[in-house]
């Protein structure tokens, strides 16, 4: 039979989240066994929910999945496991007080009279260590052991459950260069004797050395799939971002003005000990788009928090307009004109339960025009409202509307009337354009270089290269908590460059980073 | 269909739906433990309102009183848990607000009709000061306040029966309450008769009318709520959260400890309560069945005294125990709470309502691409 090809077979796959997101819409997908297959996407493209399901912990609203030709109802996890079907997940699902060893056999441990056999724990993990060449310390507290061995434990705990079929959401993520090339050599090994493995990644490079087919997904839809060797890097990013008009932006050319923010000396260390800021000093003028560019995770989530004072430095200043800004209340913070497009637009953005209007005013609800006395002036605020909807193109049916029942693009555009329209000084706007629609997105930076031009500073962190190369008047590169290299004007720029900066491959001397300090 | 309109359906359905299960437990119950079941049922569902086949408008006042201390906890609960706080010391601040309510009538009367406004607001605003304790622990130490306002009811029940039983008893009594409060302390009847019914209950509806307007038209409210949806998103916005979190617990315990002010005030001549009266965890039942809207709270709050009401009588005339109307309010409490309950219906709603929004979106771009 050929369907004995494919270990995996997801056909006509529909998921609507309860609040109303379509994450997926009829998406096929399969896999054949004992190949190593990528499922790729831009953040938002549905490629976790689509695992989410295959792995039990989502069930889809309509569609089947078929599992060695058998029709399967993945009820949980549990269910998958019994299927032979394994994953591990970015963040790891390990207990960091316990062993490797009793972590390898949480949930099925052997067992003398009622104790559980620890030396046959360890036994087992070591058996399985050598077979699949993963090596790990079975004696080792995992909150000891360093993240690649973690994540090997996350694998070997799959095995030992009898995974065949391993789902790996993005594992390279949190690994450093030398690791990532030990797990593909694993991997390889792994594949060798058998394993079927899904890869989920958006890293092109990674893809292509180490995948046999790719599956792209774009908007929750499948773009297809494709043998890894026949499909070019470009012809990938362009199917996975869909964006075969680069959007370019007309803007003039900058006159920046006096600073507005200034950091200096910023450092902090996390709760992991990581150094994720490093003595980070930068300016930004006054009508000018400064960019942040780099590969997520390199300290930029950590600098916007404490731009806004949502986490605090361990050292180091941040002024706006000569005003301290650490430990200033967000009151304060919004007064001295600073705005925020936050990242996490869900958790900061807006109150998904509230209404549009609810949103949209909520950080000028006190002002004097939308109150009479005690009581607030509904018609004033209905008139803000319906203002800011018409501004900002937000695509609904009236402000009344609850804003988390509209879609990804439209509630950023409640965000960013709220977060433009308060007359600011200064706008840090964290991936604005995330997981939202090219009308929106458009819209969105055609606003953003407008109020520059307009005499707005403006700080941009996008993970979006071409995002952050077209808008930005000057930009600097995050490495390892530091500042990798300032450019001053961006239309010199290409992607290649920036990619030796971004991976760490070059940097530029103190003497060049330092002029973003314009001083 | 718009989506709200769809989610409004879908709430009504829901609770209607938890009600009838509810119901037909009680139903359940009924037939089991009564030889006359058709007979306890007419009592439960009608004699509340009909006595004998003729209308009763005494028993209707009764309801409306005992509506009255419920929906004053109801308010309170609704106040709080708006802004996500769970606090449960209402029930000890019913306790507290008509003990000290009773004591002010009794020591410091002044003689005039300003007594009953006196006592009712020292007795209010001595619980609204005692809810800033959870509160505060819970702001300061990030102390879950549902815990702490639990354990905060039994100090004051205790608290207030040792100074019941000590200091302020009136030896002369068999049992312990305190001397008779003066007469201008009391709390008018509204209408004459035996039902209780006092100008309380207007007090609490004008209560509901300036509680709704609290929530959804000033900017205190507006806080309160914002901050109940998603605390993050209140403080980025530059809202003062703990401040609020703190003012949403103060006003709980100003409207519980009036709930127990007006109770004592209108109901008796002198405090007499030796337990936790139960009004604040009644006010819990209420709140959830009308949402935390508080303009559904006097109706919630009438349904409650009226299955209250039903229960009694049943117990009195046929031979079903009273105890079923916890029974009742359990499942229906439930039901209520369970978010899960009627979720594959809503999930359907959601799924139709995403397939609309594709299908006009994909319509409007074609539409755009036309235009423009």
């Amino acid at each position: 039979m050929s369907n004995n090809e494919y270990v995996v077979q997801m056909k006509g796959i529909e998921k609507v989240y309860s609040n109303g997101v379509a994450a997926n819409q009829g998406v096929d997908f399969f896999v054949k066994r004992g190949e190593i297959h990528a499922l790729m996407g831009e953040n938002g493209a549905g490629k976790s929910t689509l695992m989410k399901m295959l792995f039990g912990m989502e069930q889809p609203t309509s569609g089947e999945i078929i599992v060695n030709g058998e029709k399967v109802t993945l009820t949980s996890p549990t269910v998958a496991i019994s299927k032979g079907i394994g994953m591990v997940h970015q963040h790891f699902m390990l207990v960091p007080s316990l062993t490797v060893a009793e972590n390898m056999v949480l949930g099925m441990e052997p067992k003398k009279g009622m104790f559980i056999d620890y030396k046959k724990a360890v036994e087992i993990t070591e058996e399985y260590a050598k077979r699949f060449n993963l090596h790990v310390d079975a004696n080792a507290k995992v909150i000891d052991i360093p993240v690649g061995m973690k994540q090997k434990v996350e694998i070997l705990k799959a095995l030992v459950r009898g995974a065949k079929i391993l789902i790996l959401d993005e594992p390279t993520a949190v690994l450093t260069t030398q690791e990532t090339t030990e797990l593909f050599k694993e991997l390889i090994h792994l594949k060798e004797q058998g394993f079927t493995i899904i890869f989920i990644s958006h890293k092109l490079k990674e893809i292509k050395q180490i995948t046999d087919r790719l599956t792209i997904m774009r908007n929750g839809k499948s773009m297809g799939v494709y043998e890894t060797k026949d499909i070019s890097e470009q012809e990938i990013s362009r199917l996975m971002v869909g964006r075969d008009v680069i959007l370019t932006v007309e803007k003039e050319k900058a006159e920046p003005s006096d600073v507005v923010l200034k950091v200096r000396d910023l450092e902090y260390t996390d709760s992991w000990n990581r150094k994720m800021l490093d003595k980070m000093s930068f300016s930004v003028r006054k009508g000018e788009i400064l960019g942040v560019a780099g590969v997520e995770g390199n300290g930029q989530r950590e600098l916007v928090d404490m731009l806004f004072n949502l986490n605090v430095p361990d050292a180091g200043t941040i002024t706006v307009n000569g005003q301290n800004v650490i430990g200033t209340p967000q009151r304060k913070i919004r007064e001295m004109g600073v705005s925020l497009i936050p990242e996490d637009r869900m958790t900061y953005g807006i109150a998904s339960s509230g209404s549009i209007e609810e949103n949209v005013i909520s950080d000028r609800f006190d002002k004097k025009k939308f109150n009479k006395g005690p009581l607030f002036d509904m018609n004033a605020i209905h008139a803000e409202s319906e203002q800011l909807i018409a501004d900002y193109k937000v695509l609904c049916k009236n402000y009344k509307q609850q804003v988390g029942m509209l879609s990804g693009g439209n509630i950023q555009k409640v965000v960013v009337a709220r977060e433009f329209s308060c007359n600011p000084k200064l706008i840090i706007a964290d991936q604005p354009t995330r997981g939202i629609d090219v009308g929106a997105t458009e819209f969105i930076r055609k606003k953003l270089v407008e109020l520059s031009r307009e005499g707005v500073a403006v700080l941009l962190v996008s993970a979006d290269l071409n995002e952050v190369m077209e808008l930005s008047d000057s930009l600097v590169v995050f490495y390892n908590g530091k500042i990798a290299a300032y450019f001053e004007d961006t239309s010199v720029l290409n992607d290649e460059m920036m990619g030796e900066y971004m991976l760490g491959l070059k940097k530029q001397s103190d003497e060049e980073i330092r002029r973003v300090c314009h001083e | 269909m718009s989506n709200s309109k769809r989610m409004l359906i879908f709430e009504l359905i829901r609770g209607a739906a938890a009600i009838g299960v509810a119901m037909l437990v009680a139903l359940i119950f009924i037939f089991i433990c009564s030889d006359e079941p058709m007979e306890a049922l007419r009592y439960m569902l009608v004699a509340p309102l009909f006595t004998n086949g003729s209308f009763s408008l005494n028993s209707l006042y009764i309801m409306l009183a005992n509506s009255t201390p419920i929906i004053f906890t109801g308010l309170a609960v609704c106040v709080m848990f708006s802004a996500n706080q769970f606090n449960l010391a209402g029930e000890g601040a019913v306790m507290l607000g008509g003990f000290v309510a009773a004591l002010t009538g009794i020591y410091f009367s002044t003689g005039t009709y300003a007594d009953v406004f006196i006592a009712v607001f020292v007795g209010s605003a001595v619980c609204a000061v005692l809810m800033i304790i959870p509160a505060l622990i819970k702001v300061k130490l990030n102390a879950s306040e549902m815990v702490s306002s639990l354990m905060i009811n039994y100090i004051i029940m205790y608290v207030v029966l040792h100074y019941l039983n000590n200091v302020f008893a009136d030896g002369s009594k068999g049992s312990v309450m305190t001397f008779p409060f003066a007469a201008t302390a009391r709390v008018p009847a509204l209408v004459a008769g035996s039902s209780k019914l006092t100008w309380g209950f207007v007090v609490a509806l004008i209560c509901t009318v300036i509680i709704a307007f609290f929530m959804y038209r000033t900017r205190w409210g507006y806080s309160i709520r914002m901050i109940g949806i998603n605390q993050n998103f209140a403080k980025y916005s530059g809202m003062k959260v703990a401040s609020v979190i703190v003012l949403s617990q103060i006003i709980g315990g100003f409207l519980s400890g009036m709930a127990g002010a007006v109770e004592v005030l209108g109901r008796y001549d002198t405090f007499l309560w030796r337990d936790l009266p139960g009004f604040g965890w009644t006010g819990v039942t209420v709140a959830i069945l009308a949402k935390n809207n508080p303009i559904f709270i006097p109706i919630a709050a009438f349904f409650i005294s009226y299955l209250q009401r039903g229960f009694t009588l049943m117990a009195t005339y046929c031979d079903v125990p009273s105890e079923m109307v916890d029974i009742i309010q359990a499942v229906i409490f439930l039901f209520f709470a369970a978010e899960k309950f009627l979720s594959g219906y809503r999930q359907k709603l959601v799924v139709a309502a995403a397939k609309e929004e594709l299908a006009q979106k994909a319509a409007q771009t074609a539409t755009e691409g036309g235009n423009k």
